[in-house]
């Protein structure tokens, strides 16, 4: 709301007023108290909750007049007060200091008795927000400790006392607003002086921005859950490609889950890895923050994250809309943002400084003024229920997503320039890997010079970006007969339905040069058997099978090409 | 500098919840029927962010009249 100027925030509040009105919404009623000036409060409040769903419509007091407006204002839903220390009295930064002892005395009685008498006139209004009193304006000399300063600390002991009485009151630290917008930005004197309105259109924008997850948890509007994925999210490190060993432990992410989890927010876990890979690190690893006991539900499958959220949001029986999903990779939340934009999607940042912005942020959405002791309790509560309810796996097609992602692969034949990196994806490439044959740079230059071998190399792009070379496929032919040595897939690019159309490419390519015949094989590993059925899935048939192993051919005039034709193919 | 006058026009029309197309060198604080002294500091402070400026304080109490903002804008943005 920072970028967007005032002129237009009124344009746009009053189209969100007419969409309202047309739908018959009902209207949230704010009243706001105030001894200053605080018109322009009016259209940048409603707006930014008016944005965020809330058909607020807010309605400012008379000017200076707490007292008398807190004795009529029983039909708001919510009331903010804006009592400036600036105006308590006329010209109070200068003459406060100037008063006698007696005279002070009186001032804090004075006040202190008005706090007691709003604070009982708005007992039964829902949500009353009040801003702690602020001298910082006025005083922001800091060698010096005036009495404004002084005052302003007494007023607010006694607000902090007094308002503990009451649980529809809650206190709005504006220094910590002031702070963020800055001093000079918050506030315009020629416009404090000329007509009493002391704080600038920005610092409302900051003011009501930092307020309205109050407003959002009082029209039920929270943050339930937060699910997590696991690969460079809780951890650094891939840990199906780099091992138990070798994943370094994200843990500020994860004492920060398990905070929140303390509070009851629930917390989830969905990654594309095998079950019991993530189950031995939550349950081995000595270094793990987050444990099983916090959390409530785990998705650690290879079905795509749509449909695992889904499942989510059924079985925790909560809406998609109360939920925050986490994951390091743009294509995943980009396939939740297109399939499910009710839920909210946050990146996790690069760098662990970057880290308390986040958890800044994240504290604001999570904000829920009724925590009970219930709450701290919500994550067992939850597991008992999905125990109980029965699983309930709904389907759902992302051909839509990835047609739209325009996939593009790019093809090298027998590319030496690549031949670092092919010997690299062999050693590293654990998961999507038929085969799983290790070679080293050399292996790989006598396969180039080998006119009876194909080496394929493959770049993927989409439209967020290239993810480089990370496909390889080795095949080795004589006469009318070939056999895949090696079919691999980086873990970046799986789900994107890749795979079947380089079978599409492989086909052609032996196709051309009068093959007829091709064999593969599957060589189960621990960590491989999310392709254990890809050879069957591509249209082969079992021949054989020994131990780990299945051997496959295929016909090629049998073979059905792909209906991926979305991804484009390049051939260099 | 027709697209300051249009700016400013826009503004206007959007604070004071008039056609754009009725404003023009007469239109006055005593015309506009919703140009009272709130949606006067409305205005202000639309104007000052919408063109980066800060008027004067005698300034604030002049600029009744659409002719006289132009002319003033156009004074500051050009100092």
């Amino acid at each position: 709301m920072r970028d967007i100027k005032y002129s237009e925030i009124i344009k746009l509040n009053k189209i969100l007023g007419v969409n309202f009105k047309e739908k018959n919404s009902k209207k949230y009623k704010i009243s706001i108290l105030s001894n200053i000036m605080v018109h322009q409060s009016k259209e940048i409040g409603e707006y930014s909750l008016r944005k965020n769903d809330i058909y607020a419509e807010i309605d400012i007091g008379n000017y200076d007049n707490l007292v008398q407006d807190s004795e009529n204002i029983d039909k708001s839903d919510a009331i903010i007060i804006f009592w400036e220390l600036c105006n308590i009295f006329d010209g109070i930064e200068y003459k406060i200091d100037l008063i006698s002892e007696k005279k002070y005395g009186e001032l804090i009685k004075k006040v202190k008795k008005e706090i007691e008498l709003i604070f009982n006139n708005i007992q039964l209004v829902p949500l009353v927000l009040i801003n702690r009193f602020s001298s910082l304006i006025f005083t922001q000399d800091e060698l010096n400790n005036f009495r404004l300063k002084k005052l302003e600390l007494t007023f607010n002991k006694f607000l902090e006392k007094y308002s503990s009485k009451y649980k529809n009151i809650k206190i709005i630290d504006t220094d910590k607003i002031l702070s963020k917008c800055g001093i000079e930005n918050s506030v315009d004197y020629r416009f404090f002086y000329a007509s009493k309105t002391l704080y600038s259109i920005n610092f409302f924008k900051f003011y009501f921005n930092s307020i309205a997850p109050i407003f959002k948890a009082a029209n039920g509007k929270i943050k339930k859950a937060l699910i997590l994925d696991c690969d460079n999210t809780l951890w650094k490190g891939i840990l199906g490609e780099d091992g138990f060993e070798n994943i370094i432990i994200n843990k500020e992410i994860q004492y920060y889950a398990r905070k929140l989890s303390r509070r009851g927010i629930l917390i989830g876990l969905c990654s594309k890895n095998n079950y019991e890979d993530v189950e031995n690190v939550l349950n081995n690893h000595k270094e793990m923050v987050l444990k099983n006991k916090d959390i409530v539900i785990k998705k650690v499958n290879w079905i795509d994250k749509v449909t695992n959220l889904k499942s989510i949001s059924n079985e925790l029986n909560i809406g998609l809309d109360s939920i925050i999903f986490m994951d390091d990779s743009d294509f995943e939340l980009n396939l939740i943002r297109k399939g499910l934009p009710m839920v909210e999607v946050i990146k996790v940042p690069n760098k662990n400084h970057e880290l308390p912005i986040l958890f800044n942020y994240l504290n604001r959405i999570f904000y829920n003024f009724i925590e009970t002791s219930e709450d701290k309790k919500k994550t067992l509560l939850y597991k008992a229920q999905i125990e109980r309810d029965n699983y309930k796996n709904e389907s759902t097609n992302i051909n839509e997503y990835l047609i739209n992602l325009r996939l593009k692969i790019k093809v090298y034949f027998n590319n030496e320039k690549l031949i670092s990196r092919m010997a690299q994806l062999t050693q590293k490439t654990n998961q999507f890997n038929l085969t799983t044959k290790r070679y080293t740079e050399n292996d790989l230059e006598i396969f180039l010079k080998d006119t009876q071998q194909i080496v394929i190399a493959i770049n993927v792009s989409d439209m967020f970006g290239d993810y480089g070379i990370v496909g390889l496929i080795i095949i080795k032919y004589k006469e009318s007969i070939a056999e895949i040595d090696t079919f691999l897939l980086s873990c970046r690019v799986l789900g994107r339905n890749i795979e079947f159309r380089l079978m599409d490419i492989i086909c052609n390519k032996l196709k051309n040069l009068g093959i007829k015949r091709l064999y593969g094989k599957y060589q189960k590993t621990k960590k491989n058997i999310q392709v254990s059925d890809l050879y069957e899935r591509f249209g082969f048939e079992i021949k054989s099978s020994y131990k780990d192993t299945l051997n496959y051919e295929l016909i090629l005039n049998n073979y059905c090409h792909s209906n991926f034709d979305y991804i484009k193919v390049i051939e260099n | 500098m027709n697209e300051i006058d249009q700016r400013i026009k826009l503004i206007m029309s959007t604070i004071f919840e008039i056609d754009i197309n009725t404003i023009n060198d007469n239109s006055s604080f005593d015309l506009i029927e919703n140009w009272d002294s709130m949606n006067h500091m409305n205005l202000i402070v639309a104007l000052e962010e919408e063109f980066n400026i800060q008027f004067s304080d005698d300034d604030i109490e002049n600029l009744l009249n659409f002719k006289l903002i132009k002319f003033i804008i156009k004074e500051l943005i050009n100092k």
